[in-house]
């Protein structure tokens, strides 16, 4: 893992440097009175530098750099903007109305961030090692499929097994009838699944020679729908993250448009 | 490895588009239609093929052919030329990124209209935008009365200039704001301290800033007094005071390098006090001895049996803060009787004025006549008179020497049994004006006799209260006992002002604590 | 002569002759022409008989005045043989590239770059009238088989370049068949009844085994003009002075091995377990003695070593490196204890090779090399690993199950693979959206393909070092757009014949229906659909590379060489 451990040691190297800077300069000018203001200007500069990449996601095609080298960027200075946040706060809950709500935006902007974060790294590596790599969109035909293909199975003309039949109509129908388990799949637990696999087995005691060959199939569509279920999980969540992150940062700038001009509008130096 | 899923097959025969907003309403079936929808989300569908009019050379009328890309369909299109499998529309479903798209428009638009809503509505507004609750004093009916009567706006507009302006208002005070939005340079160096256009707003009802310095610069009363952070307005603190007194560089301009020194902190570099430095003392020319009258042997006990203490003489003012000056009737005839007549002690002289005494002193038959008749003695009145005049003679020769005793006489020429009424060991000769009182010798009838000075205040800049020093003894910060002169100045030096207003000692040490800032200097008396 | 079907022992190929029609007349009339008719029929052995090669591996195209027969810079695996009428050579210099199909590729200007902002909006595969039309100076017609491009004006061409007249009994085209190189001239039929005879490279290889004739004008011809070049090119013999190079180059030989073609071939015999590294043709055994070391020139060679009852592979190699060379040194300098080859060297699919013998090895090569620049000495350890060549290290480089999957997959034949970290890649689709920013809103790869473990290849254009897709193209629309550049396809000359589809193993060519303005489909004169290929074309005209790796946030996609595994084994290591 050079290259990434490279880039990690690097980029903490850079925070860490930048981070004591920031306090030692905090300590030393907290004292300024117009100190809020510089701060304040460091945290926009920040939160415009951090947002600038989305314009450039949208530019491919122009010879803008590397989106890694630009995520890099991102996410650390991401960190330090957090700091730069608490500096501007002066480590302090804001009291009015309008600043709460703005605080709290910048919280939900940085916080949905670190948990993208956590998300894109943690991720990938359960979808690679679980297997059955599948482009997201698609999944419902796929889902859709197995769903067929297993109530032809199970309910077909050519079925002719009550027990499978009501096995199907009473566990199985609902679970191929759509996306499930998304919450147990981001926490990575198979119980669900399992206890239908195992109820499954269970009903080779009643089955005849074709019945239990007939149970193997149902199986092995189980398997391959929770597999499926499993990955739109996931996939899912590495998408759905950015629905707090991008609209709320949007939101948040334009409170901080409002918060600049009230700053400088009822600032001792109106005119 | 081997438990990894193997990957489940799909039609990859065509290119995946996740670049494309909507998807084919059907592909959630694996039933997508060869056309797709557009990029506004139209359903493409329209018919299986496009019928062509195919006319072949010699005929008009032509025929209609199927197109179909998989081959010609059996029934053919119909005779207008429409294809006799029309598909039905689908409803295309926007993709993820499309719907992120439009909650971030739609967040944007409803930031805009909820802001703009609660701009536009003053209550809603001031409640909205205000950073904190503001101190008491600035709130409520009075204030807002007190207000309208000084010609300021209502609520927030008392104070601030675009305190009842729209959203648009707002922009424009911003826009004219001093240092400006993006005057970076005069941001970072400018000093808090000056005055601003709200400063004006508080001058309306606060009228004169009374700076305690003419000489101080203008400095705005946000600076030390920020509102907004709470019901009680937050107390001043020191660096307030050593923004100017704990820099040389803005103090010394001032005061010309002459005074000032650098303050931070009263424990830390407050100077010591002024009359200790300059080594003053007390001008008054009355002559006293605390040592004397507070630990001395001969002084008698009060009539209580008690010692003479320092309440005895000093007794707080009403306000209590300070005490009130020292009166002879009060506090010194109790011993000292001014009684000139050893035989007749309840004769005492007037206390003053010189004329009096010398009136007095003249008019002696006329004072030994009232005080017959005050003490009802059985002799004649006159032959009272007759015998204690005698007495005097005897014992002074004149009347200019008994007069002159009175006034000049510093010590006792002969023991005393009592001063007045109260008894002691031995007996005193009485002692003259000159005993307290600087007399000097006038070309007028009466000697000259230098007025006592009572100074008021020392510590002129200071403000003080006994009455919260109750706990303290007197002798903690006034060393009266030691003190044999009156001109010593028995006050405290700073340590012992320091041993309890300092942060060991506990107790609070602000510059406001002693010095007061807008009240004009106190002129020394 | 007894035909009797040798049906067990004949070549697998001929299970699908290369052309149906050959009749026993046209066999016939072959044996009876030049040069077939000057040899010995005898000499060819029961397996493959002369007749047989003939009628399997040969068939007769005709072709009109104008008609293109090849390209200069396509890539052809046949020779011809004119059998009637006249072609022309165009000599230098070339045909403009409009002609020949292609179009000249330049990187986009500012207001393309800036206009591709406004992308988003336009339909799936939208094709400017202005692209349909093509009035450059060639026309396409059907035969009943297949689309023959003519030149429209070949007396302006005969005026405008030099070119060189060919008539009946001349051959040419042997040497790009037989190395895989890209043709070297543009050759195009100059009389209406011109018949000419192409014979696929296996037929011409085994026709060169067994006539000594034959063989001995390909030698020449080739030494002549292909290989005096290449070895002065090859490190190996940059100290040798050009006398010694030529007796190098005297002594050289070069074969080609392999029985099948890359594509539709290789992906059945793939399916059906036929492609085992046991099966496949040994170049040098394990254990054999060192007669020369081994050049490969073109196609890709796999290094096993023995393992249990099958072969364990260690490598593969591609063109341009060398087998053999430490065994060689080693024997050179210590004479006392010889070894043999450590490894065996097997053909994978198409293999073109030279042969520098021991013995100018020894006289000439070696002793012109200075002490750093040999090989370590061979050690005979335990694990033959470790005395290896950093070439057979590669199994411990990348692990022994990716060299399995790059190898049974042939991935290795890319230079520009796209290979995808599915433990870093958060499905995020970023380099597809780029990809079709970049191509007028169509992605042009799909982010899907087989995967071993955490890597995957996607079904993107990878850029081939031996393009098979490049194969057959009627009208040179599928071209390199430099010389070992990438492959791109001219969607404006592009037929939709799917020539190159289906040959292509690694399914990066998909087939689109060409829509207009509005999005309805385009139709042709007989209402179908305009089918067009299209492929990664490593973003040639765009700045900047490849814009799928430009736009993945996670480093989890690379374009790399594949050819030799350094690229690779670094970044596993990532």
């Amino acid at each position: 893992m050079k290259r990434f451990r490279r880039q990690f040691i690097f980029g903490l190297l850079a925070l860490i440097a930048a981070t004591v800077g920031a306090l030692w300069l905090n300590a030393k000018y907290n004292a300024l009175p117009n100190y809020a203001y510089l701060t304040g200007w460091a945290l926009l500069a920040g939160m415009f530098v951090l947002t600038i990449y989305n314009v450039r996601k949208k530019l491919p095609f122009l010879p803008l750099g590397k989106s890694e080298t630009w995520l890099q960027i991102h996410i650390y200075l991401g960190f330090f903007t957090t700091l730069l946040f608490l500096i501007h706060l002066n480590f302090r809950l804001p009291h009015g109305w309008f600043e709460a709500v703005l605080a709290w935006l910048f919280v939900l902007v940085s916080g949905s961030g670190f948990v993208g974060l956590f998300f894109s790294r943690v991720l990938p590596r359960r979808l690679a090692t679980r297997g059955g790599e599948v482009i997201f969109e698609k999944i419902p035909a796929l889902c859709h499929a197995l769903k067929t293909e297993a109530e032809t199975l199970a309910l077909g003309s050519e079925a002719k097994s009550v027990v499978i039949a009501e096995f199907y109509t009473k566990r199985l129908a609902v679970f191929f009838s759509g996306p499930k388990n998304f919450w147990n799949h981001l926490a990575e637990s198979r119980r669900e699944v399992s206890g239908l696999l195992a109820e499954l087995e269970d009903l080779r005691r009643f089955a005849s020679e074709i019945e239990k060959e007939k149970i193997s199939k149902l199986a092995a569509l189980v398997r391959q729908k929770d597999g499926l279920d499993y990955h739109r999980a996931l996939q899912l969540a590495l998408r759905l993250w950015l629905f707090v992150h991008i609209p709320l940062t949007y939101g948040l700038l334009i409170f901080t448009a409002l918060h600049i001009i009230l700053v400088f509008g009822f600032s001792g130096g109106a005119r | 490895m081997s438990e990894q899923l193997p990957a489940p097959e799909f039609d990859a025969q065509n290119y995946a588009r996740p670049n494309q907003n909507y998807i084919c309403g059907n592909a959630c079936e694996g039933k997508a239609c060869r056309q797709g929808p557009d990029a506004k989300g139209r359903c493409g569908a329209t018919a299986d093929c496009k019928p062509v009019l195919k006319t072949k050379p010699g005929e008009t009328k032509g025929r209609w052919i199927c197109t179909r890309p998989g081959g010609e369909c059996e029934s053919g299109p119909l005779p207008d030329g429409s294809c006799c499998n029309p598909v039905p529309k689908c409803s295309p479903v926007p993709t993820l990124r499309l719907w992120r798209g439009r909650v971030t428009l739609a967040v944007i638009a409803a930031s805009c209209a909820l802001l703009l809503v609660i701009l536009g509505n003053p209550p809603w507004r001031n409640n909205f935008i205000s950073p904190g609750t503001i101190s008491n004093p600035h709130s409520g009916a009075a204030f807002a009365a007190l207000a309208i009567t000084n010609h300021l706006n209502e609520s927030c507009g008392a104070c601030h200039v675009a305190g009842n302006s729209g959203p648009n208002g707002m922009v424009n005070v911003a826009m004219r704001a001093d240092p400006g939005i993006l005057d970076f340079e005069k941001i970072a160096s400018a000093s808090a301290a000056n005055p601003t256009a709200i400063d004006e707003s508080c001058l309306k009802c606060h009228a004169g800033r009374n700076f305690h310095q003419p000489s101080a610069p203008q400095i705005s009363c946000a600076f030390c007094h920020a509102e907004h952070q709470g019901k009680m307005m937050a107390a001043t603190t020191d660096a307030n005071c050593s923004f100017c007194h704990g820099d040389a560089a803005k103090m010394n301009p001032i005061t010309k390098n002459t005074v000032a020194p650098v303050i931070h902190h009263f424990a830390d570099d407050h100077p010591q006090f002024r009359f200790i430095t300059e080594n003053l003392h007390d001008p008054d020319t009355l002559k006293f001895n605390h040592a004397l009258h507070l630990t001395g042997p001969t002084i008698p006990k009060l009539a209580g049996g008690e010692k003479l203490d320092c309440a005895f003489c000093h007794q707080p003012d009403t306000a209590g803060a300070f005490m009130k000056p020292v009166e002879f009737e009060k506090n010194c005839r109790v011993c000292h009787s001014l009684q000139f007549d050893p035989q007749t002690p309840e004769l005492q002289l007037p206390h003053g004025s010189v004329e009096f005494v010398s009136a007095f002193l003249r008019s002696l038959p006329k004072q030994y006549l009232n005080l017959a008749a005050q003490f009802g003695k059985d002799e004649d009145a006159n032959v009272f008179v007759e015998k204690k005049l005698a007495g005097l003679r005897a014992q002074f020769g004149s009347g200019e020497d008994l007069e002159k005793r009175v006034f000049f006489s510093t010590s006792t020429t002969a023991p005393e049994i009592s001063v007045g009424n109260v008894t002691g060991a031995a007996r005193a000769i009485f002692p003259g004006c000159a005993y307290c009182h600087e007399v000097k010798n006038s070309s007028a009838r009466a000697p000259e006799i230098t007025r006592p000075i009572q100074t008021e205040r020392w510590l002129v800049q200071a403000k003080f209260n006994h009455l919260k020093h109750t706990s303290v003894a007197c002798a903690q910060c006034h060393d009266a006992v030691h003190s044999k002169d009156t001109a010593d100045i028995l006050l405290p030096a700073k340590e012992a002002c320091v041993t309890c207003h300092s942060p060991r000692g506990g107790v609070a040490d602000t510059c406001a604590e002693c010095h007061t800032y807008h009240k004009p200097l106190v002129a020394a008396q | 002569m007894p035909a009797a079907p040798t049906i067990l022992e004949r070549p697998q190929r001929w299970d699908a002759a290369f052309d149906a029609n050959m009749t026993d007349a046209d066999v016939e009339r072959l044996l009876a022409t030049a040069p077939f008719s000057g040899m010995a029929a005898e000499k060819f052995p029961k397996r493959t008989p002369l007749r047989e090669i003939l009628r399997n591996d040969a068939r007769i195209l005709k072709f009109r005045k104008g008609e293109i027969i090849m390209r200069q810079g396509d890539y052809g695996t046949s020779a011809f043989l004119i059998l009637q009428g006249a072609a022309r050579v165009v000599l230098k210099p070339d045909l403009p590239p409009s002609l020949l199909g292609r179009q000249a590729t330049n990187k986009k200007g500012v207001f393309r770059t800036l206009a591709q902002l406004w992308n988003r909006s336009r339909p799936p595969e939208m094709l400017p009238r202005t692209l349909l039309g093509q009035s450059s100076g060639v026309s396409a017609r059907q035969n009943e088989k297949e689309t023959r491009v003519f030149l429209q004006d070949v007396p302006r061409i005969l005026d405008q370049h030099r070119t060189a007249q060919m008539i009946a009994g001349e051959f040419f085209g042997e040497i790009a068949a037989l190395s895989r190189m890209a043709r070297t001239s543009t050759i195009f039929a100059d009389s209406d009844d011109a018949e000419l005879l192409e014979i696929r490279w296996q037929g011409l290889r085994d026709l060169m085994k067994y006539d000594d004739a034959l063989r001995t004008h390909i030698n020449k011809i080739y030494r002549e003009r292909a290989l005096a070049s290449y070895l002065r090119a090859t490190p190996l013999f940059k100290n040798l002075s050009k006398e010694q190079l030529d007796r190098v180059a005297e002594a050289v030989e070069f074969s080609t091995f392999g029985d099948y073609d890359w594509s539709g071939e290789y992906k059945r015999l793939a399916q059906s377990g036929s492609v085992r590294p046991e099966k496949e043709p040994v170049i040098v055994g394990e254990g054999d003695y060192p007669n020369g070391i081994v050049l490969l020139r073109a196609g890709f060679a796999r290094v096993s070593q023995k393992f249990g009852g099958g072969e364990r592979t260690l490598n593969y190699i591609g063109a341009g490196q060398i087998f053999g060379l430490n065994e060689i040194a080693h024997n050179w300098r210590n004479k006392e204890s010889p070894v043999n080859f450590q490894f065996s060297l097997r053909a994978i699919g198409y293999t073109h090779l030279l042969v520098v013998p021991t013995r100018v090895m020894e006289e000439i090569v070696l002793p012109s090399l200075l002490k750093n620049e040999l090989p370590p000495l061979v050690e005979k350890t335990e694990d033959d690993f470790d005395s290896a060549a950093p070439q057979t290290r590669a199994r411990e480089k990348v692990g022994a199950e990716i060299l399995e999957f790059l190898t049974e997959n042939r991935f290795f034949n890319g230079t520009a693979s796209m290979v995808i970290d599915l433990d870093r890649c958060t499905r995020c689709d970023d380099c597809v959206r780029a990809c079709a920013s970049t191509h007028d809103n169509n992605p042009r790869f799909l982010r899907h393909g087989p995967s071993a473990g955490r890597l995957m290849i996607a079904n993107a254009c990878m850029h081939c070092a031996d393009p098979v897709c490049m194969i057959g193209c009627p009208t040179g629309a599928i071209h390199r757009e430099s010389f070992a550049g990438q492959v791109v396809i001219n969607p404006t000359t592009c037929i939709g014949c799917k020539s190159c589809f289906t040959n292509c193993p690694y399914d990066a060519i998909r087939m689109v229906e060409a829509r207009d303005e509005r999005g309805e489909f385009l139709m042709d004169q007989e209402m179908k659909s305009i089918a067009k290929a299209t492929k990664c074309d490593l973003c040639v005209e765009n700045h900047g590379g490849p814009a799928c790796e430009r736009a993945c946030p996670h480093g989890a996609l690379e374009r790399m060489n594949l050819n030799n595994l350094d690229a690779l084994s670094k970044w596993l290591k990532l």
